[in-house]
């Protein structure tokens, strides 16, 4: 014990719990993981501050990170930007577009918005959620791993030590997160510039009944969590892709060429048989908000579609990182 | 892993991996198994469920049924076509899918209300846009959300007028209700009648009918006609042609409920900013594409000239008619919709064979389940058969 | 001292059984370690045959048989290249070793993991950080990864690392405007975040200037005189002789010795103290060293050289005026622990780096 006794006094404050251990070679609570770092909130659960709170705390850390930086500040910022964009062209223009986009046959929504502030809200989001959410949305989850890999930070992160999982797992919630408020932020600010250069009133859905005000902004929450959950499948897919690699840029590029690829296939005639099981297929199916009865069967299979694909691209992701050698 | 163990361990890293990696194999194939287990699951499950009925039991069960009439209902129907059309262009824009001439290919979702009688709904749902036809009691409503038009249906709605038109308006989708119909008035000598009763469609049990064809010369292998156990509403009709193993046509119901639809569904009020139109279903028939049109323009030309040769199965129409007439009408039209109209003749025109015999000469396209002759001469026959059997009813002038 | 056999049983065994590896991976014993571990774990890190193999077959590190006995400074030695760095990594559960155990601070890794690397400070491979964040708010971000620290106590446990490395001043600079002794020093002060039982510090002098390097050296031994051990790697010989009081030197993946410094000392003095003489009259110096009865004598260009023995130098310059030699300068040279790591390794270390 006499080795023990030369460590120096400060230690004994609330984790000497494993220097004073040394009389017997006590096994810890181990998992089976080779870098077993899972059970670290077995461990922690007895210190100071809490497994619940250490979580939030790290989650805070993460959720600074990313929503102080200048990168992602501003891709929120185009994002909030474009509904504006579209709903002054709207305001100026609405007669040419409307009659060019009726001529294509796809203007509906477009045409709406005149008469409705409110389905600015839908038409931003069914434009945005094809490529550009999507991007900004791999942008922050691609780099989740990889950027931190790239930067050498993750090693400093996991000798904290973070725990992989635990990691991973906080990683995972902040990208989601950052989904979400991506999609509330261009909801706000379609919201908002609707309801000022448009009349605002009774809403007409796509099965041509009509609807309350108040119950328009109730289907829009419900557009905006759907929406999110769309961002969280593709959140995972950029997660397990950010683990593979150790350049970020090259995991965001791989997420959105992905995104464009699966979207080609996705019109591709000949493949039609494979769109239900393709993910971007299902990110417009917020639509189904709009329609009377709420088209729940098909929404709820698009919820089911985001479930399967979080549920492998997450897995997949632990198990890389949980095993991979963090050599950068 | 091993940590207590003082000796190193061997390959302890393989071993976790491996163990980690069965995570997300297990998972994927948790999700693959979700997707394929559905039918499996309810195959297995069906079994036992349904009392033993002979077709002849079943058929008059389900007769009796249809002339009740339908319970009300409410459920989603798929329809899937794949008639194995030689090069047909994709006639479809960013809006095209709720268009009803989209329904020709691929597979297609409409959802159906059905209150009672005058009481229906159908809904066809596309990419932020969604066509509607509400009938409810004496009003009859065609709404459009891509061009925010609302056509009042003027004319008779008496149910019967309606069948009659409907298939017409719309002529591939149809309920299983009236396709069993169909079915079931050619059950004759000519067909082989076979019921199963272990079958499962969108989750309910039913029997199934399956009726073959017993002349060789037909393409139709067989065709099946699933009916609700318990209320025997044909809740599925699958066309199978001889050439291929899966189904040609299919219409069915994914998800269906026989409770009473709520009453909104039925009644319709147009949106304030929508454009109102009145038309009659005939105007509308028109302007829903070129190819209803042209097919009904020309079907009341040739109305008086239609003769039929052979019966059941193989019936053969033959009606007069020449390739000149097609590709000029096809170019005759304007637009975008009639310039695919001619880019699919002629793609139709270009698959063709060449046939010829003691009849005579022309050309034979062959789809899965029908076959079409052109002579010469100025004739079209048309049929569910071989063309060596339309080349037989050419030679019977 | 418990490493005094094992140095030179490692010396020995890294010497003349080259292909110790081939004789049985993770089948070397090394009792005297496990018998200590279950005695007490006086050592912050023992391994056992830990062994890294790359993708590829590349062997970094082979058989490794570490003791770090606690309260020591350990200087892991060796040129660059032979496996420190992967050994370091392997401690800290970065990555896998391919076969092998480890323990740290007496508990089996890599399941001890949340409970042992809070009480651990790691400086690996250089510093990284966010380059956007500031000096402080880096060392925040580290802090809330370690779930064992306190966030009541986080900004007082941050100042107090920011003061022990110099940085108060630059706390709120954004650690993109730090200089390279700068961001060595935050990452030093990001492994005293909390009270460490066990630093691990890998080249923590690299890239600093001269300044830099005492300052770095006068912490560690600072920290060490708390009571916490440290294992501090290097590939400047003169860094781990005046930092450190064990060592083990690392040639190709392979521990080729281990033991307190004095060992390495006292192998030393086995080699032969040498005299030489600074003088124009070779010929005379070489006759007196020779009747002195000293071994060795050579002469070179304006000296003389020979094998001191347990002469004393003050008679060898007594004898040299008596007989008449110019002396113009006399040293004695006694061997370096350069020349026995030199032997030990087959290598030459860079000493001034």
């Amino acid at each position: 014990m006499s080795t023990v006794e030369r460590v120096r006094p400060a230690a004994e404050d609330a984790r000497t719990e494993g220097s004073a251990s040394g009389a017997a070679p006590e096994p810890a609570p181990v998992s089976a993981g080779a870098s077993g770092t899972e059970p670290g909130a077995a461990v922690s659960a007895g210190r100071a501050p809490g497994a619940v709170r250490s979580w939030l705390r790290l989650f805070g850390s993460e959720a600074g990170l990313t929503f102080r930086r200048p990168r992602n500040i501003a891709m929120l910022a185009v994002l909030a930007v474009i509904p504006v964009v579209i709903g002054v062209v709207m305001r100026l223009f609405a007669e040419p577009i409307s009659a060019e986009a009726q001529a294509e046959g796809g203007g509906g929504i477009f045409t709406q918005i005149t008469g409705n502030g409110l389905f600015l809200t839908f038409a931003a989001l069914s434009v945005l959620v094809q490529l550009l959410l999507p991007v900004a949305v791999a942008v922050v989850a691609g780099d989740a791993v990889a950027g931190e890999a790239g930067g050498g930070t993750l090693r400093y992160l996991l000798t904290a030590p973070a725990g992989r999982t635990r990691l991973l797992a906080v990683k995972y919630g902040n990208a989601v997160v950052f989904g979400l408020a991506a999609v509330s932020l261009i909801a706000v600010s379609a919201l908002v510039t609707g309801l000022v250069l448009f009349p605002a009133g009774p809403i007409t859905l796509l099965s041509g009944t009509t609807i309350p005000f108040a119950e328009g902004l109730l289907r829009i929450g419900l557009v905006v969590l759907y929406v999110s959950a769309g961002m969280a499948a593709l959140a995972a897919v950029a997660l397990a892709l950010s683990t593979l690699t150790e350049v970020a840029i090259g995991a965001i590029a791989a997420t959105v060429v992905t995104v464009i690829v699966v979207q080609v296939i996705g019109v591709i005639p000949q493949l039609s048989w494979l769109q239900p099981y393709l993910l971007t297929h299902w990110w417009n199916g917020f639509d189904g908000v709009l329609r009377d009865p709420i088209a729940t069967a098909e929404m709820g299979r698009g919820l089911l579609v985001f479930a399967a694909y979080t549920a492998i691209s997450g897995s997949v992701a632990w198990a890389r990182f949980t095993g991979k050698d963090i050599t950068s | 892993m091993s940590e207590r163990t003082p000796r190193p361990t061997r390959q302890p890293t393989r071993r976790g991996r491996a163990v980690r990696w069965g995570v997300p194999i297990a998972v994927t194939a948790l999700v693959a198994g979700a997707i394929g287990a559905g039918p499996v699951i309810a195959a297995v499950q069906g079994d036992p469920a349904l009392p033993e009925r002979t077709a002849e039991q079943l058929l008059a069960d389900a007769l009796r049924a249809a002339e009740t009439g339908p319970r009300p209902m409410s459920g989603t129907l798929l329809q899937t076509a794949s008639f194995g059309l030689p090069g047909l262009p994709q006639a479809a824009g960013p809006g095209g899918s709720t268009s009803p001439a989209a329904l020709l290919a691929g597979s297609h979702e409409l959802k159906v209300w059905y209150g009672g009688e005058n009481k229906v709904r159908l809904a066809l749902a596309g990419r932020m846009s969604e066509t509607d036809l509400i009938v409810g009691g004496d009003q009859a409503w065609l709404w459009e959300s891509a061009d925010n038009t609302a056509t009042r249906i003027k004319g008779d709605l008496s149910p019967e007028a309606h069948a009659a038109q409907a298939p017409k308006a719309l002529p591939t989708a149809t309920t299983p209700q009236q396709l069993a119909q169909e079915v079931l008035e050619r059950a004759e000598e000519g067909t082989a009648i076979g019921v199963t009763a272990n079958e499962k469609v969108a989750g309910r049990d039913a029997y199934q009918l399956t009726l073959a064809p017993k002349d060789a010369s037909s393409l139709v292998k067989e065709v099946k006609v699933a009916l609700d156990g318990e209320t025997f509403v044909p809740l599925r009709v699958q066309v199978y042609a001889k050439s291929a193993a899966e189904p040609a046509f299919e219409v069915g119901f994914t998800s269906v409920a026989f409770t009473p639809p709520a009453p909104e569904n039925f009644t319709f009020t147009p949106p304030p900013g929508a454009t109102v139109k009145e038309q009659s279903l005939t105007e509308i028939g028109r302007e829903l594409g070129a190819d209803p049109q042209q097919r009904r323009e020309r079907g009341e030309e040739l109305k008086g000239d239609v003769k039929t040769v052979g019966e059941g199965w193989t019936t053969v129409a033959v009606l007069p008619f020449s390739v000149e007439d097609l590709t000029a009408e096809s170019a005759g039209g304007d637009g975008s919709e009639s310039e695919s109209a001619a880019a699919t003749a002629e793609a139709l025109l270009e698959s063709a064979t060449p046939i010829s015999g003691p009849w005579g000469s022309g050309k034979v396209i062959r789809t899965k389940l029908v076959s079409v002759l052109l002579t010469d001469d100025g004739r079209l026959l048309v049929g569910a058969v071989t063309p060596e059997k339309l080349a037989e009813a050419a030679g019977r002038k | 001292m418990p490493g005094d056999t094992r140095l030179l049983a490692g010396s020995r065994e890294g010497r003349d059984a080259g292909p110790r590896g081939a004789a049985g991976l993770g089948e070397s014993p090394v009792p005297p370690a496990r018998e200590r571990t279950t005695e007490g774990a006086p050592e912050a890190i023992v391994t056992r045959g830990l062994t890294k193999r790359f993708r590829g077959g590349q062997v970094a590190v082979d058989g490794l048989d570490l003791a770090v006995p606690r309260g020591s400074v350990f200087g892991f030695l060796g040129p660059n290249g032979s496996g420190k760095t992967t050994t370091i990594r392997m401690l800290l559960g970065l990555v896998t070793p391919t076969e092998g155990t480890w323990e740290m601070l007496g508990r089996p890794m890599p399941g001890a993991i949340p409970a042992v690397l809070p009480r651990v400070g790691a400086l690996v491979e250089g510093p990284a950080f966010y380059p956007y964040l500031s000096g402080e708010a880096n060392l925040r971000r580290y802090d809330a990864a370690d779930p064992a620290a306190d966030p009541r106590t986080a900004s007082r446990r941050i100042g107090l690392a920011l003061e022990r490395v110099g940085l108060t001043a630059a706390a709120r600079k954004r650690y993109r405007a730090y200089s390279l002794g700068m961001r060595q020093r935050l990452a030093i002060a990001a492994a005293l975040l909390g009270p460490r039982e066990l630093l691990v510090l890998d080249e923590p002098t690299n890239g600093l200037d001269p300044q830099g390097t005492r300052e770095v050296r006068a912490l560690v031994k600072e920290i060490a005189a708390d009571g916490t051990t440290v294992f501090v790697s290097s590939h400047l010989l003169a860094e781990v002789e005046q930092m450190c009081t064990h060592v083990g030197v690392m040639r190709t993946g392979r521990l080729v010795a281990q033991g307190p410094i004095e060992e390495f000392r006292r192998l030393s003095t086995g080699e032969a103290v040498m005299i030489r003489v600074e003088t124009p009259d070779t010929d005379v110096a070489a006759a007196v060293l020779t009747g002195l009865g000293l071994a060795g004598v050579r002469t070179g260009d304006g000296e003389a050289v020979a094998e001191l023995g347990a002469l004393a130098p003050e008679r060898v310059t007594a004898e040299l005026v008596t007989a008449g030699a110019a002396v113009r300068g006399l040293a004695v040279q006694r061997p370096s622990l350069e020349d026995v790591f030199v032997r030990l390794t087959g290598e030459g270390f860079d000493v001034d780096g």
